[in-house]
């Protein structure tokens, strides 16, 4: 990968907390639907990421990539209609051991530009074999 | 939901009742179009064990989620949960079941928080392996 990315930040990208995705997401998790998920918001984070992932100037190779971490830390809880602005940052590129570490910390605020989440997804790039 | 957990009603060292789940390929596949993480290694075999897996995996944001479910249960109220991370070890394979569980490791009665070590682990040919390990929750209680 690209160490000279460090620190790049990406675009917002716009993401709606839909009813219809919500009950699709707690049927799958095993939740009733009386409520959003908190951890729904890895959708919105997936939604974001793609572009960091897809970056040319990054060169990831994503046949190589596992997820090693995540965190999130929720500032408010998330409620359908929200309008989301998650925006992605290349937070470090390390390596070790022949694996790489690629951090993303995606900051998620609100319409009135509150912060509701901020996400932080560590991938690995096992080495080649 | 059930009512928050009081504070007063928890103390170092309680368990979380654990859930467990098999995780099917229906599963993953749901959770693939539910999350928007299309990645092959979740739905196509051949891509899977040409990375070096036995055939297609589990998110590891499935397992997550199934732990979150097991922790906001337990909670009784999902605004509570304020703070969540994991680490992933072994890779979820359909026909897995997967137990989640934790423990209160402390608590803080100035802010009424708890923080929660997490696992979620799976017998696999009579060996206990760990999906997740290490993990960490800080929970607000009422």
């Amino acid at each position: 990968m690209n160490r000279a990315l460090e620190g790049k930040v990406y675009p917002a990208i716009g993401f709606t907390v839909s009813s219809g995705q919500v009950d699709r997401f707690s049927l799958v998790v095993g939740d009733d639907g009386s409520f959003v998920p908190p951890i729904f918001v890895t959708a919105a984070e997936v939604a974001a990421t793609a572009q960091v992932l897809a970056d040319p100037d990054l060169g990831l190779d994503f046949a190589r990539v596992i997820h090693s971490e995540q965190e999130y830390e929720w500032r408010r809880p998330i409620a359908v209609g929200d309008e989301l602005a998650a925006a992605p940052r290349i937070a470090s590129i390390r390596s070790k051991g022949g694996h790489e570490f690629l951090t993303i910390e995606t900051e998620m605020r609100d319409a009135s530009g509150e912060p509701v989440v901020l996400a932080r997804n560590v991938l690995i790039v096992r080495a080649r074999v | 939901m059930n009512d928050t957990r009081r504070f007063g009603d928890v103390a170092v060292g309680d368990e979380l009742p654990a859930l467990s789940r098999t995780v099917t390929r229906e599963d993953v596949k749901a959770y693939a179009d539910a999350s928007g993480d299309q990645n092959p290694l979740h739905q196509d075999d051949d891509f899977a064990r040409s990375v070096g897996f036995p055939g297609i995996i589990a998110h590891g944001m499935l397992t997550m989620a199934h732990l979150e479910s097991c922790v906001v249960r337990w909670l009784g109220d999902p605004s509570g949960l304020l703070r969540m991370r994991v680490g992933f070890r072994a890779a979820v394979l359909v026909g897995d079941v997967i137990v989640a569980g934790g423990r209160v490791r402390e608590l803080d009665p100035v802010t009424r928080t708890a923080v929660l070590h997490l696992w979620v682990r799976l017998d696999r040919d009579g060996v206990t392996e760990h999906a997740i390990r290490r993990g960490e929750a800080t929970v607000r209680l009422a």
